[in-house]
């Protein structure tokens, strides 16, 4: 017997499908205006960056794009336009977060299993202890972390970058993987223990390869909060440990001119490094890994 | 193998007091069911065996060793899951290879761990899944795979926590079935718990009955089927629920309802007139019977529902004021509306002491007693 192919009617619709009303049409324009309300400084950052010396404060679109300013700026090691040196700010500014995020995740992951798991007399203040770390405006205690760096001679070294940042990351990681722990049965790791296994041993072997996406999650998170930071390296730190986010100011003047297009490439660049790395660990932000472990 | 002895064993979760003052005594390779309601404190208890759980007060005894605060890896008991909490990342082989390769359990190399493992799924029909995932399989594949982890090694004990919670009911009776010959063949102690009155009676040797954290009866399925300490262990098993009517003791026959109908005492209790005593009847021990038919009891009723359950016919009968559930045979072609008569054994009369309220609990009266002094 011959399969008749399926046809919707006019009043039957395929799942998703929506007729078009009033109503929806008016929500999509609104939205499309919004996308490019919200689209609009970055685009406008990408010409900008494009842009030549002469065109650089024009506010028309029209220009003579050119790839020279990238160049500029990567090739400028703090002689030709300002004083800074964009490639090793780049390095130093992979180095200190990567470091960070590093240092968050070795003690950040078992205080957040421990966090996760046991519940005991003070633990949530605990808690809210180290996330009160991020309540603080980091103006507040920049200056008090000035001076100590200066004495215990921290300023403008690597490892002081590390250890200001991973307060800016710990507690991130410690509350996103917190909860992932939580939401993993207790049985898995008791099966472990039932094994013969101990407990680091259940925990390496069970809890670790099952919140491995929270962790993917969390690092990313904390590496793109550490990369950001501004004012902790600003303060802190100098040509030794200065970052990018500090870097890219610096075309901004200091020599007499504002170059807003080698500001703008600058800022392009400044910007790849936790896109590449969100686009390469993605596979690893999807959930539900746990499903079929245990029943729903 | 090992007994497993459990004294004076509490726990607590905050104020909800899971298990009371619980002592067992299992024996070497019994296969011990402990049932109870949810919420009694049968996984608590089984976890506590396992060192799962830090017990408040008491002691857990396997063989000759106390283990009440040895670490469960030190153990030697095997746990299958009721969540069978198979590792999510790893096979099915590598599932079952898991309490071989620990290292606690025995030293295997690769090749006896392959012949253990090829072992046990071919018993539970395993075979073929074991290079896939425990998000690839069924409820049914899944639990068996729980079952072989538990079986795939040698232990002091195996501890079971409702494996058949989450199978069908056709799946669930195969299962039983199945669990019934690996018991028998498995001379390892085990300890299960269910909430099925059905497996328990089934499988054990011995049942214990938890209610609230406290053991109400402990004894072979065939006491507790015949002699349940009181109206707890009787309505905890068997379905429909056993019949409980509140009468009084008069020329030693029991008055039930409004007076119009009695029962007689069984010649095990000892009861004066004038006592007030609740009678329970399980629907099965009622049988329907023709009108010419002699019985030393007959009582007669009106059917006001009668639910064609496959097998049998569950009749609702209405007699002096109160209702009887009866499960007939279905061939005597009783209908709704119609009078019928029945009878019982009068050894199938159970006696219990009166409540205050239809919800209370209370003792089994009787002399020959053995089973109210759990153990």
């Amino acid at each position: 017997m011959a399969i008749t192919r399926f046809k919707p009617t006019r009043s039957e619709l395929l799942p998703g499908q929506r007729r078009l009303s009033p109503g929806s049409v008016t929500a999509d324009l609104g939205l499309i205006i919004w996308f490019v309300f919200s689209l609009f400084p970055i685009a406008w950052m990408v010409i900008l960056a494009l842009k030549n010396a002469q065109e650089q404060t024009t506010t028309y679109f029209q220009f003579s794009p050119t790839w020279s300013n990238f160049a500029t700026v990567v090739s400028d090691k703090g002689t030709q336009m300002t004083s800074v040196d964009f490639k090793a700010a780049l390095l130093t500014s992979l180095l200190n977060c990567g470091g960070a995020v590093i240092v968050s995740l070795v003690i950040g992951i078992p205080a957040a299993y421990a966090a996760g798991r046991w519940k005991y007399k003070g633990s949530s203040d605990l808690m809210f202890q180290m996330l009160s770390f991020r309540f603080a405006p980091e103006l507040m205690v920049i200056v008090p972390l000035f001076v100590i760096y200066n004495q215990i001679g921290l300023f403008d070294t690597k490892v002081g970058m590390i250890w200001v940042l991973q307060l800016v990351t710990m507690p991130l990681v410690v509350w996103i993987l917190r909860s992932y722990f939580e939401d993993l049965p207790e049985d898995l790791e008791q099966a472990a223990l039932l094994d013969g296994y101990t407990r680091t041993r259940a925990f390496v072997m069970v809890a670790l390869p099952i919140v491995r996406p929270g962790i993917a999650a969390a690092a990313l998170l904390a590496f793109i909060f550490a990369w950001n930071n501004y004012v902790f390296p600003l303060i802190l730190a100098d040509s030794n440990a200065g970052t990018v986010t500090v870097a890219i100011t610096k075309f901004l003047g200091g020599g007499g001119q504002a170059y807003y297009n080698l500001t703008a490439a600058a800022a392009i660049i400044a910007a790849l490094p936790p896109l590449i790395l969100a686009l390469t660990i993605q596979r690893y932000l999807v959930r539900g890994l746990s499903f079929g472990a245990v029943k729903a | 193998m090992a007994t497993v002895s459990l004294k004076g064993l509490s726990k607590s979760y905050g104020k909800t007091r899971a298990v009371t003052d619980l002592s067992v005594d299992i024996a070497d390779g019994e296969f011990f069911v402990i049932l109870g309601p949810s919420g009694a404190g049968k996984t608590t208890t089984l976890k506590s065996i396992a060192g799962l759980v830090d017990i408040d007060g008491g002691t857990v005894r396997i063989g000759a060793n106390d283990v009440t605060l040895v670490e469960p890896y030190h153990r030697n008991v095997a746990m299958a899951f009721e969540s069978y909490a198979l590792y999510p990342q790893k096979t099915v082989s590598e599932n079952l290879a898991s309490p071989l390769k620990s290292g606690r359990t025995g030293k295997y190399t690769d090749a006896q761990q392959r012949e253990r493992i090829d072992q046990v799924t071919t018993t539970l029909g395993i075979n073929h899944l074991l290079k896939r995932f425990p998000r690839e399989l069924s409820n049914g594949q899944r639990q068996r795979v729980a079952l072989g982890r538990v079986l795939v090694r040698p232990a002091d004990v195996y501890l079971l926590d409702e494996p058949l919670s989450h199978l069908d009911a056709k799946l669930r009776a195969a299962m039983r079935a199945e669990l019934k010959q690996l018991g028998a063949m498995s001379k390892t102690t085990t300890v299960y718990v269910t909430h099925d009155y059905q497996e328990a009676l089934a499988l054990g040797d011995r049942i214990a009955v938890l209610r609230e954290g406290a053991l109400v009866q402990i004894g072979t399925p065939e006491d507790i089927w015949r002699r349940p300490a009181d109206t707890f262990v009787a309505r905890a098993l068997g379905q429909p629920e056993i019949n409980l009517l509140d009468g009084e003791v008069e020329d030693g026959r029991i008055r039930l309802g409004d007076g119009s109908f009695d029962v007689p005492v069984p010649s095990a209790v000892h009861v004066r007139g004038g006592d007030r005593v609740r009678v329970g009847l399980r629907p099965c021990d009622i049988h329907v019977i023709g009108d010419g038919e002699a019985a030393a009891t007959r009582l007669t009723g009106t059917v006001v529902l009668a639910e064609r359950l496959g097998r049998n016919i569950e009749l609702t009968v209405e007699l002096g004021g109160e209702q009887l559930i009866v499960l007939a045979s279905g061939r005597e072609g009783v209908d709704e509306g119609a009078q019928v008569s029945m009878t019982f054994a009068d050894g199938d009369v159970h006696v219990f002491g009166a409540g205050t309220d239809p919800g209370d609990d209370t003792q089994r009266l009787g002399a020959d007693d053995k089973v109210e002094a759990a153990r």
